[in-house]
C-alpha cells in the first residue's frame, strides 16, 4: 500500500514535469573518469557508437569536444548538446583541412577583398560589413559532408566521425548578393571563388597550401547565402571561423568558408584539388555506389554542392549511457532536419522499426534549422529495446533503412537505432 | 605533491573510520541496501585543465585566442615509425592515422601515394615504401592492435 503511493506520486511528478527531465545532467558529458574508457579506434566494422571514440579534449573557447585530429584540428559535439535545436558556440563541431589556424586576426587590417573579373574590385573592413549592408538572421544547419563516416561498410579513410559533425546557429551577416552588388561581377564571370584565412605549408598549386570552393555563378544558392559575422548573437569562436564565414543554407558544410577573406570572380572552372577531384559523390539518386563499380570505372562524379543535405533525424535521449526503469515514464527526444525542406513528420519506434508513432514536433525556426521532436515513452519490457526514429522533409523525402556507399563518406541518413537499457525494477 | 594529498585522504578517512566507531551501534549500522560503493576516489588531478585569463585591453583591435594545444597519439613502436612520424608530421599530426580504421593494405598505399601526388609531400620513393610497409604492419584489419 505504502508502496504504491510512492509509486503513484513518482509518476505524476515525472509525468508532469517535463521539466524536471530537460534539467537531467548529460551524463555522457562527465565521464572524465570513466570506469572503462572506450576503445581507442573502432572498425573494420561500422563504429557502433552514436560519436567517435575518441578523447574528451579542451581548445580556447570550447567546451569538452571529442578529438579525431589535432592538427589541422578537428573536433566532434557530443550527443548531448543536440538536446536543444541551437548548438552552444561552445559545443559547435570543429573542421580543418589545413594546419595554419589564425590565432590572432587584426580587425584594423583585416579586410573582405572581392577581385578578378568584377566591375570595381573592392575591399571592406569588418566596421563596413556591419555599417554599410543590411543584416539578416537565418537559422541553418551545418553538417560537414563526412559527418557519419565511421559507419561506412566497408569503411572509408577520412575523418571518421560519428554523428556529431553537425551543429545548427542562429547566423546573423549580409547577403553575398548585396556585397557581390557592390563590386559588380563583369560580363564573362563563370564561376565566384571562396577563400579564407586558413593555408598549409605545402607548395603552391596543391590542396595542402590552399583551401578554396567555388560556384557557377548562377547558381541559386548564391542568393540565399550570406557573410555571417554572428552566430547565436555573438562573434563567431575563432575555430568557427572568426570574423566572417560562409553560410550556405541546405548544402553541406565544405561551402561554409571559415575566416572569409577573399571572393574572387573567375572566368574559366576552377580546378582546384578541394573542388575535383575532392568533395566528389556519385551522380546516382542517392549518392551512392559499391567498391565494386567504382573500381571498373562505371561511376560518374560530381561536386557535393549538386545536392541538398538529405533529411536526417536522432535520438538523442534516451542514449546508452545509462538505463531507463520499467514503468518510468520517460520522454524519447532528439532532432530532425534537411536540406530540402523543412521537417514536416518524425516518426518513432520503440519495438525496433515495426510499429511508429508520430512526435510531437518543436517550434519552427525555419526550413533550415534542427527541428526537436518529443515522444512520451513508458517502458512496457525490460532489457534491452531498441528504439528508431525516422523523418519526412517537406518534400516528401523519407530516410531510408538502408545506408549509402561511396568512396568519400558522404550524404550518410539512415534510420537511426538506440538500443536502450530498460531496468526491471 | 601528490603523494601528501593522498597522505591527507588517509588521515581523513582513518579519523572518520575512528568517529563511525565511536557512534551509538543503532546509527553506525543504518542499513543502505544495494548500496555498492562509496567514498572511491581517484588520486591526482584526473581531468583538470586551467582556466583562460581575462582579455586585457591594449591589443588595439586584435582578436586573439591562445595557441592551439595538441593531442597527439603515440604510433605503435616498430620499424620506419621515424620516418612515417617525421613525414606524415611536416603537414599533419599522426593522429590522422591512428584516428583511421583498420584499412587494406592497398589502402595505405594509395594513401600514401596520394599525399605525395595530391598534396605534393616533399617523400623520396625508398622512403614512401618504408612508410607504407610500416603502415600495412600495425594499421591493417589484421595486423592492429591499439
Amino acid at each position: 500500500m505504502d508502496r504504491t503511493l510512492h509509486r503513484r506520486e513518482w509518476l505524476t511528478l515525472a509525468a508532469a514535469s517535463t521539466a524536471a527531465l530537460i534539467a537531467r545532467p548529460a551524463w555522457a558529458v562527465v565521464a572524465a573518469q570513466a570506469e572503462t574508457p572506450l576503445q581507442s579506434f573502432t572498425g573494420p566494422g561500422a563504429n557502433p557508437f552514436w560519436n567517435s571514440v575518441g578523447p574528451y579534449v579542451t581548445y580556447p573557447q570550447k567546451s569538452p569536444l571529442l578529438r579525431l585530429t589535432d592538427r589541422p584540428i578537428q573536433l566532434e559535439t557530443p550527443r548531448a548538446y543536440f538536446r536543444s535545436a541551437i548548438t552552444p558556440n561552445e559545443a559547435f563541431y570543429v573542421r580543418y583541412h589545413l594546419p595554419d589556424i589564425p590565432n590572432a586576426i587584426d580587425l584594423k587590417t583585416w579586410r573582405l577583398e572581392l577581385t578578378g573579373n568584377f566591375k570595381r574590385p573592392l575591399q571592406f573592413s569588418f566596421d563596413q560589413l556591419l555599417r554599410e549592408f543590411r543584416s539578416v538572421d537565418i537559422a541553418a544547419v551545418n553538417q560537414c559532408s563526412g559527418n557519419s563516416r565511421s559507419y561506412f561498410q566497408p569503411r572509408v579513410p577520412g575523418g571518421q566521425w560519428g554523428n556529431g559533425a553537425m551543429g545548427n546557429a542562429m547566423w546573423t551577416g549580409v547577403r553575398l548578393r548585396d556585397v557581390l552588388a557592390r563590386a559588380g561581377i563583369d560580363k564573362g564571370t563563370v564561376q565566384i571563388q571562396f577563400e579564407g584565412l586558413d593555408h598549409g605549408p605545402g607548395p603552391e598549386g596543391k590542396g595542402s597550401h590552399r583551401f578554396i570552393k567555388s560556384w557557377d555563378v548562377h547558381e541559386p544558392i548564391l542568393d540565399e547565402a550570406i557573410i555571417a559575422y554572428a552566430m547565436n548573437g555573438e562573434p563567431l569562436p575563432m575555430l568557427n571561423g572568426f570574423p566572417v564565414r560562409l553560410v550556405m543554407p541546405g548544402k553541406f558544410a565544405t561551402y561554409w568558408t571559415k575566416h572569409l577573406t577573399h571572393i574572387r570572380a573567375l572566368t574559366t572552372p576552377d580546378t582546384n584539388f578541394w573542388m575535383y577531384p575532392a568533395y566528389q559523390i556519385p551522380d546516382t539518386p542517392n549518392g551512392s555506389t559499391t567498391p565494386e563499380a567504382l573500381k571498373a570505372g562505371k561511376v560518374k562524379l560530381v561536386p557535393i554542392g549538386h545536392v541538398n543535405m538529405p533529411v536526417r533525424s536522432f535520438i538523442i535521449d534516451p542514449d546508452d549511457s545509462a538505463p531507463v526503469v520499467h514503468g518510468l515514464p520517460t520522454v524519447i527526444r532528439g532532432i530532425a532536419f534537411s536540406g530540402m525542406g523543412g521537417i514536416r513528420k518524425v516518426e518513432v519506434s520503440t519495438d525496433g522499426g515495426q510499429t511508429w508513432k508520430a512526435a510531437k514536433l518543436g517550434r519552427d525556426l525555419g526550413r533550415y534549422s534542427f527541428r526537436e521532436f518529443g515522444l512520451a515513452w513508458k517502458p512496457e519490457l525490460p532489457g534491452l529495446q531498441t528504439l528508431a526514429v525516422r523523418a519526412t522533409d517537406t518534400g516528401g523525402h523519407v530516410q531510408p533503412d538502408t545506408g549509402v556507399w561511396n568512396p568519400g563518406g558522404y550524404l550518410w541518413n539512415k534510420i537511426e537505432r538506440q538500443q536502450v537499457l530498460v531496468l526491471g525494477a | 605533491m601528490q603523494k601528501t594529498l593522498n597522505l591527507l585522504t588517509l588521515t581523513a578517512a582513518a579519523g572518520l573510520a575512528l568517529l563511525t566507531l565511536s557512534l551509538p551501534s543503532a546509527l553506525a549500522e543504518t542499513p543502505r541496501p544495494g548500496l555498492l560503493s562509496a567514498g572511491d576516489y581517484a588520486g591526482g588531478p584526473l581531468g583538470s585543465e586551467l582556466q583562460p585569463g581575462r582579455v586585457q585591453p591594449g591589443n588595439g583591435a586584435v582578436y586573439r585566442v591562445g595557441k592551439w594545444p595538441t593531442y597527439t597519439a603515440e604510433l605503435a613502436a616498430g620499424p620506419g615509425r621515424d620516418a612515417t612520424l617525421g613525414n606524415c608530421s611536416m603537414c599533419h599530426s599522426v593522429t590522422y592515422i591512428t584516428q583511421q580504421p583498420p584499412l587494406p593494405a592497398a589502402t595505405w598505399e594509395a594513401e600514401v601515394h596520394k599525399m605525395i601526388k595530391a598534396f605534393g609531400a616533399p617523400i623520396q620513393e625508398a622512403t614512401a615504401k618504408e612508410i607504407i610497409t610500416y603502415l600495412q604492419t600495425h594499421y591493417t584489419p589484421d595486423t592492429r592492435k591499439e
